[in-house]
C-alpha cells in the first residue's frame, strides 16, 4: 500500500513533468500516460501542474513516515460494538454476582459435609422421611422446605375425596331432579297456577258463542 | 452423581502372556511414563481425594431405601372409590420404575459379560443373553405398548386382553 501511493506519487509528478514539457510536443502528452493510471495520473498531473509551475527537478516525496512494525495506521470503520459487549458485560456481572456464592456454597457443602451414605435400615428404626436422600442439600430442602410425603399424599387424597364427594352429590342431585319432574310427586317443580275461582269463564258458557 | 457401575464385574481376566527376557539394555520407556504419570497426576489427586474424605469422615450420615407397604391392587378396588384407584395408580407406577430398572440391571450384567468375555461372548454369555430376552419379553408384555398415557387402568385392561386370547389360544389348541 505504501509502495502503492510512492508509485502513484512518481507517477504523478513525471506526468506532471511530462505534461509541462508537453506544451512544446503535444502528442508526446497523451503518449505519457501510463496505461492503468490514466484517471489517476490526470487528476494527480493537473494538481501537480498546478504546483510545479516552472519546471524544477520533482523530488519523490513520502510525507507520511511508515514505522517498520505495523505498517500504516488505518481508520477501520466497522459497526459498532459498543452496546453488544456492555450487554455481555452486564450479563456477566450480574451472573457471576450470585453465581459465584452459590457455586462456593455448593463446593463448601460437597467437600466438607459430603453425601450419604447407603446403609440397610436397622432393625426397629423408622427413617424420617428427609433420610431417604443422598445430598445434604436435598435433605435439608425435604426437611425444612418441602412437606413430608405421607403428609402430601394425604392431601391429595383429601382432594381426591372432596371432588369425588361432589361428583357424586351432583349426579344424585340430577337424579332427583329427572325423577322429581317425571313424576311430579315432590317438592320440585311446581309452578303457581291462577285461582281457578279468578278463571272468567262467559265466553264458554253459552253454546252459540 | 450417577450410580457407578461395578468395576469388578468388567475387568478382564489376567493374560497369561509369559515374561519374555531382556535382550536389550535401554530402559523400557513404559516404566518412565509410569512413574511420571504416579508423581504428577495419581499421588497429588490420591491425596487431595483422601484429604476430603478424611473432611467428610468426620460427620458420617446414612440415607436409605424407601420401603412402601403393599396397598390393594386396582383389581380389588371397588368402583367409584377414587381413593383406591389412586393409592393403586401410585403402587403401579413404583412397581413400573422397580421393573424398569431390573430390565437395566439385566442388561448392565450382559454389557459386563461381553465386556469381560471379548472373543468368547458368544458362548460365555449365553445365560446372560437368555435372562434378558426373557425379562425384555416380558417387560414388554406387561408395559409395552401402553404409550407415555399409561396407567394402572390401561395396563389392566392390556392383562385382560392377553388373558382372552390365552384362554382362546388354549380353546382352539384343545380342539
Amino acid at each position: 500500500m505504501a509502495a502503492m501511493s510512492l508509485l502513484l506519487r512518481a507517477a504523478a509528478a513525471w506526468g506532471a513533468r511530462r505534461a509541462a514539457s508537453g506544451a512544446r510536443l503535444p502528442w508526446l502528452a497523451g503518449a505519457a500516460r501510463l496505461p492503468g493510471t490514466a484517471g489517476r495520473a490526470s487528476a494527480a498531473g493537473m494538481r501537480g501542474a498546478g504546483r510545479k509551475k516552472h519546471n524544477t527537478l520533482v523530488q519523490f516525496s513520502a510525507p507520511v513516515r511508515h514505522s517498520s512494525g505495523h505498517g500504516k495506521r488505518m481508520f477501520i470503520i466497522k459497526a459498532t460494538s459498543f452496546y453488544d459487549t456492555r450487554f455481555l458485560n452486564l450479563l456477566r456481572f450480574y451472573v457471576l454476582l450470585t453465581g459465584i456464592p452459590v457455586a462456593l456454597f455448593i463446593t463448601y457443602v460437597n467437600i466438607f459435609i459430603g453425601e450419604a451414605e447407603l446403609a440397610e435400615i436397622p432393625e426397629g428404626y423408622i427413617p424420617e422421611y428427609w433420610e431417604y436422600y443422598k445430598h445434604p442439600i436435598s435433605r435439608w430442602i425435604a426437611r425444612y422446605l418441602l412437606d413430608p410425603p405421607e403428609k402430601n399424599y394425604e392431601k391429595e387424597m383429601a382432594l381426591l375425596d372432596v371432588e369425588a364427594k361432589k361428583t357424586e352429590l351432583r349426579l344424585m342431585e340430577l337424579e332427583a331432579r329427572r325423577l322429581m319432574r317425571h313424576r311430579g310427586d315432590g317438592p320440585w317443580y311446581h309452578y303457581e297456577t291462577p285461582d281457578k275461582n279468578l278463571v272468567d269463564n262467559s265466553m264458554k258458557s253459552t253454546p252459540d258463542n | 452423581m450417577p450410580e457407578d457401575r461395578d468395576w469388578e464385574a468388567y475387568k478382564v481376566p489376567p493374560t497369561r502372556t509369559p515374561v519374555s527376557e531382556r535382550t536389550t539394555s535401554v530402559p523400557n520407556p513404559i516404566v518412565f511414563i509410569q512413574t511420571v504419570f504416579n508423581y504428577v497426576i495419581d499421588a497429588p489427586v490420591t491425596f487431595v481425594r483422601e484429604w476430603i474424605e478424611r473432611q467428610q469422615a468426620k460427620n458420617k450420615f446414612y440415607y436409605y431405601h424407601q420401603k412402601f407397604r403393599r396397598v390393594p391392587d386396582l383389581s380389588e378396588c371397588l368402583e367409584g372409590d377414587y381413593l383406591c384407584f389412586f393409592e393403586a395408580e401410585a403402587q403401579w407406577r413404583r412397581d413400573r420404575m422397580v421393573d424398569q430398572e431390573i430390565v437395566e440391571i439385566v442388561r448392565e450384567r450382559l454389557g459386563a459379560c461381553k465386556q469381560r468375555e471379548g472373543p468368547n461372548q458368544f458362548q460365555n454369555c449365553a445365560k446372560e443373553m437368555e435372562l434378558l430376552a426373557q425379562v425384555t419379553k416380558a417387560y414388554q408384555d406387561r408395559y409395552g405398548d401402553l404409550g407415555v398415557h399409561g396407567n394402572a387402568r390401561t395396563c389392566l385392561m392390556k392383562q385382560k386382553h392377553r388373558m382372552m386370547e390365552e384362554r382362546k389360544a388354549q380353546a382352539n389348541a384343545s380342539q
